[in-house]
């Protein structure tokens, strides 16, 4: 799953604060007991699967007793040629010796014919026993590995609707301070590294335990003293398998870095082509390139080297292990106290020995990395919502639409500057009031407090009398309509993004919303009409259309109150005219908050508020403003953009003047 | 688990199968021909490491056949049997040391099985140093070819006209040079090495037991084409069932990243349980779609061990039943050693299937990824300099377009018979509806796509007979949508002039009116910029492109002007940038203001490809042709603009 995201992003154009603190990015403090308790309380979200995980470790068992017979088995098939070929043989001796050699072994001569006899039988047997086993082996393992993998997939499931869920609801500063990159990391390679580790890693690990443990205690049992020579192994392999892990893991961390460090170039260069070329610096980025390409492959080596070093090292610790066995079992045989089928037996085991280690060092490395990352799961799932109903909440109803703000201050930190400080004013239902300012003056948090996307930090926001913190969100927010600068589509249809604020509208209605927002005219001449797809970021649409659906999203809402931010993006006169005239349609009626671009706006508004450095400095009408405040002079001059609200004839004329 | 992580890596991985495997791989060796003599050496190391690997359950079988075994008959029968008459040894003779005599004490076996067992271990360490080395020859002449292949794919993409990326997607063929490169890697090291160590093992341990035993041989044998069966059905399950779970994955990742960035959109309008419920959707069919393709993961290992269970029972049992019923298999002579020498080669010999075909998907990938890469670098470069081409000498910035026709494809002609001279630092605007050819005219005079009749002329010396290095480098383009890279705002601006110094950076920044904004950026003209510019509004990396070209210090100067939303006090400081960096140079600029058309020399009225009205901006007017009509429509809204321009805005509006 590759995921490449561009961080840093420009973010949308309500938001002021950009502190950029990420607190879910840092390592935690990577105690072992703080990672054990946040790994424990992970492991909750398996108890929701217990059945499944019952399964899984349930297959594990029988897999693994399966896999310990297969080997047994063999020694069995081993002894019983040997020992039947040996009474063979005695028994084609002389009478005589017979019965001596016989002795010897500590049997009857009855015996060795029963063992004559038998061995067919008994070495089909063990055949067909192996093909028992193996088909045994075979559907509980799958089950076990089948099982794990539904368990594990559910648990991501489940975090990734969890973490959805918060962070949909979490409220605007939250985001002011985390990336949506960061965000996409806690939802995909974070969860997915969880999961691995909860689903498949713990049964593993588990699988892993039960099979050293049970070919340990059959080594024990068929032979102690050669078993005393497996035992130092263990270590020393889990040592190793440790340490690889420890090793590479940081190397490719590197490699994943130089290959977007290559590939951000190669992407540049891509996209940018037309400049490269304008420019003639085809050669210089060649040299990138291939510092780039150098830097990568002498990293590449690095791990090759590293590679080359520790993977032979690990097969001859395995390797070892089975000369040792060879030979001390060699010894015991002829000392007569090993049979070759229990050798052959040992040799067999020892890889169930060693396979054990390097899945348990695999799997404590696999670890300490979903410990890091069920913490940072576990910071989202956990931060407290700024924003959220109040125990007892009113749902708020029939709305006139006044709105006051009493004495209100705003921070975005404790503590931090005040960004708007004791503001108080109010709109009375159906008026206009524009927001006038420099950048950064307050405006754009005055509409986000309306909404209650903030909480103000000291003061009231009131609407038909009610603190905004007193009503349900949902209700408050179903009453206010906003209209942005920046319009962001959705990926659906043109349908679907107009009753983006209700989705179960009637056709009829987004219909009739478009038509008012001068929309339905262009939407018609699109082959699919409203069920046009609209492309990531709206990106089939121009800027003139994309507005004019969000402004058609806007009435849909049928809103008392309304925040919009007037400015147009460029386009040709007459959707310019068709965009005021649809605004203008908009406005009539409600209770409006518009951040004014344009000076037919403040000319129009019922009130102007002129803030500076979170305050209102100046209030009134356009025509007692301009008489009353420099600053807001100042303002209108150089900030506001002259527009048409006469009807087209008029413009003609005019433009004949200018001529 | 490794090996199960693996495997789901390997399956997971883009999945498809190769068109022209062989023709693919001929074209590899192209590439790794230079690294012969190391290619060499690998096959050496690998010849001696897997015949040390061949050897090891040989000389398991000769210390039971001549060390344990006598030494257990011994045990039993206090004489080895072959002092029998009529009785078979019960080992064969195909000992490398001495046969110890009948005579032989406990002692001299043990001597004997130390001597072998020690000759195994040098052979244990002697494979794990070749190994190492093979692996790392073979990973440093993989990762050679590699990253040769990137530049060489770099590279041409240079070479490629921009003719050829207005056909094919930017981001597909980004694609082929990241993903298809990626897979490539994952195959070149590791699973190669090991696929040639295991084709290799596989032959030779078949022919070694073919050759000591062919019968034996045949029957241990007989599992293995259910093992190879097995390995291409599950891998061909697996690859369809993932390129499900891609399609999913990818959902829900465009799922979050939409929603995640417009979270604030969500909230203003509610959405968000309507939200929550769409996500879970495609959570949903991910996590069933991973499910589905799981089980055939699961399902390919175990079947692969439980078939090499089988074959090792088929080893021990059949062998031993005919060792018993008399030591002869069909003609050949069994022996215990050798029972146990084939369970060593059963096992060797399962291990490599196995391992092939955990890497089996990720090969073909690998090659078809390359298959894709070489199409890319066969696409032949349109536009070259010609054989004679000499460097344009210093331009003075007559610019002349002689009876210029030009399309994209052929038969659909963008431009036809375009007629025009710009005298030195003459300003033509030339405007026209969207299509008609604008862009075409700007792109011609750099070179960026040839005409296909007439010429495009530059102090009366025809673009295509200069190189196009050196014809670039004289002309400056600011282009409507500037790109900016993700380096510092310095580096950015310095992209015109490579050499240029720090000072005339700031220079050129200055007389593009962007110092103000940047020496406000948090480290000055050392902010670092996001990818495509990053941070800085749309105004400002508009800003730094003029900056860039007027540190370039071009004698033409293409100008494509943003129609883009910019607020009022960025729009002001970038028209007085224009004005100036365009001030004594030969500008072609695609109009959308009415200021810039004012002051242009000339006016150049396009529609449908062709140059329909010329002349100054008031004689077109007077005209009332296609341009009055145009004007009307499209410029209108910057009358105003002009006029808070010239005259006291506030007194403007009181006016009204």
């Amino acid at each position: 799953m590759q995921s490449q995201f561009i961080a840093g992003r420009p973010m949308s154009g309500n938001t002021r604060h950009s502190g950029r603190a990420t607190p879910g990015s840092a390592r935690p403090g990577g105690a072992p007991n703080a990672d054990l308790r946040v790994l424990l309380r992970a492991m909750r979200y398996v108890s929701h699967y217990r059945w499944i995980a019952f399964l899984a470790y349930g297959s594990l068992f029988f897999a693994t007793a399966a896999q310990l017979m297969v080997p047994q088995l063999i020694q069995t098939i081993i002894d019983t040629v040997v020992q039947a070929f040996i009474a063979t043989q005695i028994l084609k001796m002389p009478a005589l010796v017979q019965s001596a050699a016989a002795q010897r072994m500590g049997k009857t001569i009855a015996d060795l014919q029963a063992t004559q006899n038998g061995f067919t039988s008994a070495i089909l047997f063990a055949m067909l026993a192996i093909l028992g086993f193996a088909i045994l082996r075979a559907i509980f393992s799958f089950s076990q590995t089948y099982n794990a993998e539904r368990v594990s997939q559910n648990i991501a499931y489940d975090f990734r609707r969890d973490l959805f869920a918060k962070i949909q609801r979490l409220s605007f500063s939250y985001h002011d301070r985390n990336q949506t990159g960061q965000l996409m990391i806690r939802a995909t390679d974070d969860v997915e590294k969880l999961r691995l580790f909860l689903g498949q890693g713990l049964v593993m690990a588990l699988q892993a335990l039960v099979l050293l443990v049970g070919t340990l205690i059959i080594l024990w049992f068929t032979n102690h003293a050669l078993t005393l020579i497996v035992l130092p192994i263990l270590p020393i392999a889990l040592i190793v398998f440790m340490v690889f892990g420890a090793l590479t893991q940081p190397l490719f961390r590197q490699v994943q870095i130089r290959i977007s460090a290559l590939n951000t170039i190669l992407q540049e260069n891509l996209a940018g082509l037309k400049v490269v070329k304008a420019f003639a610096r085809e050669p210089q980025e060649h040299a990138r390139f291939e510092r780039a390409a150098d830097d990568l492959l002498e990293q590449q080596l690095r791990v090759a080297r590293t590679f080359s070093f520790l993977m032979p090292v690990i097969f001859l610790i395995a390797n070892l292990g089975q000369a040792a066995v060879m030979y001390f079992g060699g010894q015991q045989i002829i000392g007569g106290t090993l049979t070759l089928g229990e050798w052959q037996k040992f040799s067999l085991y020892l890889i169930y020995v060693f396979f054990p280690m390097g899945q348990l060092g695999f799997i404590i490395n696999l670890m300490s990395q979903a410990a890091a990352s069920a913490q940072r799961i576990f910071e989202i799932l956990d931060t407290q919502n700024e924003v959220e109903d109040k125990p007892g909440a009113i749902e708020l109803k029939e709305v006139q639409g006044y709105v006051r703000f009493d004495d209100v201050t705003f921070r975005y930190f404790k503590g931090g500057e005040p960004v708007l400080s004791h503001v108080s004013f109010e709109a009375k239902p159906g008026q206009t009031v524009a927001l006038l300012g420099a950048t950064g003056s307050g405006k754009t948090t005055i509409i986000n407090l309306i909404p209650r996307f903030y909480d103000v930090t000291d003061g009231r926001v009131l609407i038909d009398g009610h603190d905004v913190r007193d009503v349900t969100i949902a209700s408050l927010r179903a009453h206010i309509g906003i209209v942005l600068q920046e319009t962001t589509l959705f990926s659906g249809t043109i349908r679907d993004n107009i009753a983006f604020g209700k989705p179960n509208a009637s056709m009829d209605e987004v219909i009739a919303a478009a038509q008012a927002a001068a929309a339905h005219e262009f939407i018609m001449e699109f082959p699919q009409g409203y069920d046009t797809p609209v492309g990531e970021r709206g990106s089939t649409l121009s800027g003139g259309q994309k507005q004019r659906i969000a402004i058609a999203r806007a009435l849909l809402l049928n809103p008392r109150i309304l925040i919009l931010d007037d400015s147009t993006s460029s386009v040709d006169l007459a959707t310019e005219y068709r965009i005021q005239q649809a605004l203008k349609e908009l406005m009539k009626g409600r209770t409006s908050f518009v951040i004014a671009q344009r000076v037919s706006t403040v000319l129009n508004a019922d009130q102007i508020l002129v803030l500076d450095k979170g305050q209102i400095v100046a209030r009134g009408t356009h025509e007692e403003l301009l008489e009353s405040s420099e600053l807001y002079a100042e303002i209108y001059s150089s900030q506001l953009v002259g527009d048409f609200d006469e009807a087209p004839e008029m413009m003609q004329a005019r433009a004949g003047v200018v001529l | 688990m490794m090996m199960q992580h693996g495997r789901d890596m390997a399956l997971r991985a883009e999945a498809r199968k190769p068109v022209a495997a062989s023709a693919t791989l001929a074209r590899f060796w192209v590439y790794f021909r230079r690294y012969w003599y190391i290619l060499l050496a690998v096959v050496v190391l690998l010849v001696v490491s897997t015949y040390m690997q061949v050897l090891t359950p040989n000389l398991t079988g000769q210390v039971v056949d001549c060390y344990l075994t006598p030494a257990t008959e011994k045990l039993m029968g206090g004489s080895a049997s072959s002092n029998l008459p009529g009785i078979p040894p019960i080992t064969s003779t195909n000992c490398w040391y001495a046969h110890l005599s009948p005579q032989a004490t406990a002692a001299d076996y043990l001597a004997g099985l130390g001597g072998l067992i020690l000759l195994i271990v040098g052979l244990f360490v002697a494979s794990s140093v070749l190994t190492g080395l093979q692996f790392y020859l073979m990973t440093y002449s993989g990762q050679k070819v590699l990253r040769n292949l990137r530049v060489a794919v770099f590279d041409h993409i240079h070479r490629l006209s921009l003719g050829y990326f207005s056909k094919h997607e930017a981001g597909d063929v980004m694609t082929r040079i990241t993903v298809d490169a990626d897979t490539i890697q994952q195959a070149i090291t590791f699973p190669l090495v090991s696929l040639m160590q295991g084709l290799l093992l596989i032959v030779w341990v078949a022919f070694t037991m073919l050759t000591t035993s062919p019968i034996y041989a045949v029957i241990s044998l007989l599992v293995t084409p259910l093992m190879f069966f097995a390995t291409s059905w599950f891998s061909d399950q697996a690859r369809k069932a993932f390129r499900q779970v891609r399609s999913a994955v990818g959902d829900v990742n465009a799922n979050l990243q939409e929603s995640f960035s417009a979270v604030r959109e969500a909230q203003a309008f509610n959405r968000e349980e309507e939200n929550i419920q769409n996500f879970n959707e495609s959570n949903a069919a991910s996590r069933d779609a991973s499910i589905r393709a799981t089980a055939f993961t699961s399902a390919l290992s175990p079947t692969l061990e439980a078939l090499g269970y089988v074959s090792m029972a088929i080893v021990a049992g059949v062998g031993g039943l005919f060792l018993l019923g008399g030591q002869n298999l069909l003609g050949e002579t069994m022996s215990l050693g050798l029972i146990i020498a084939f369970l060593g080669y059963t096992q060797r010999f399962n291990q490599p299937i196995s391992q092939i075909s955990v890497m089996w998907t990720n090969i073909q990938s690998a090659i078809a990824g390359a298959e894709r890469i070489f199409g890319l670098l066969d696409t032949e470069p349109d536009l070259v300099d010609s054989p004679g081409a000499r460097p344009m000498p210093p331009i003075q910035g007559r610019v002349e377009f002689i009876h210029v026709d030009a399309e994209y494809e052929p038969g659909e002609a963008v431009l036809h018979d375009v007629n025009f001279v710009a005298e030195p630092g003459q300003m033509v605007a030339i405007v026209g509806p969207t299509g008609a050819g604008k862009t075409t005219i700007a792109n011609l005079i750099p070179r960026f796509y040839d005409v296909k009749t007439g010429a495009v002329k530059i102090d009366g010396i025809d673009v295509r007979e200069v190189t196009a290095a050196s014809l670039r480098a004289q002309i400056g383009i600011v282009l409507q949508d500037p790109f900016l890279f993700s380096d510092t705002v310095m580096e950015n601006i310095r992209y015109g002039k490579p050499h240029a110094t720090d000072d005339e950076v700031i220079a050129a920044a200055k007389l593009a009116r962007a110092d103000t904004f940047i020496e406000r950026l948090p480290e000055g003209y050392h902010t670092k910029l996001g990818e495509r510019g990053g941070g800085l509004s749309q105004g400002q990396r508009q800003l730094i492109s003029i900056a860039r070209a007027a540190l370039a210090d071009p004698r033409i100067l293409i100008l494509d002007e943003a129609t883009s939303s910019v607020d009022t006090r960025t729009e002001r400081l970038i028209q007085k940038a224009l004005e100036e960096l365009l001030h004594g140079r030969t500008s072609i600029v695609i109009a959308h203001r009415l200021s810039t058309i004012r002051h242009a020399d000339q006016v150049l009225v396009l529609r449908g490809g062709q140059i329909i009205e010329r002349g100054k901006h008031d004689e077109l007017l007077k005209a009332r042709g296609f341009y009055y009509d145009l004007y009307m429509s499209q410029f209108r809204r910057d009358i105003d603009f002009a006029e808070t321009d010239s005259a006291p805005p506030v007194t403007a509006a009181i006016g009204k």
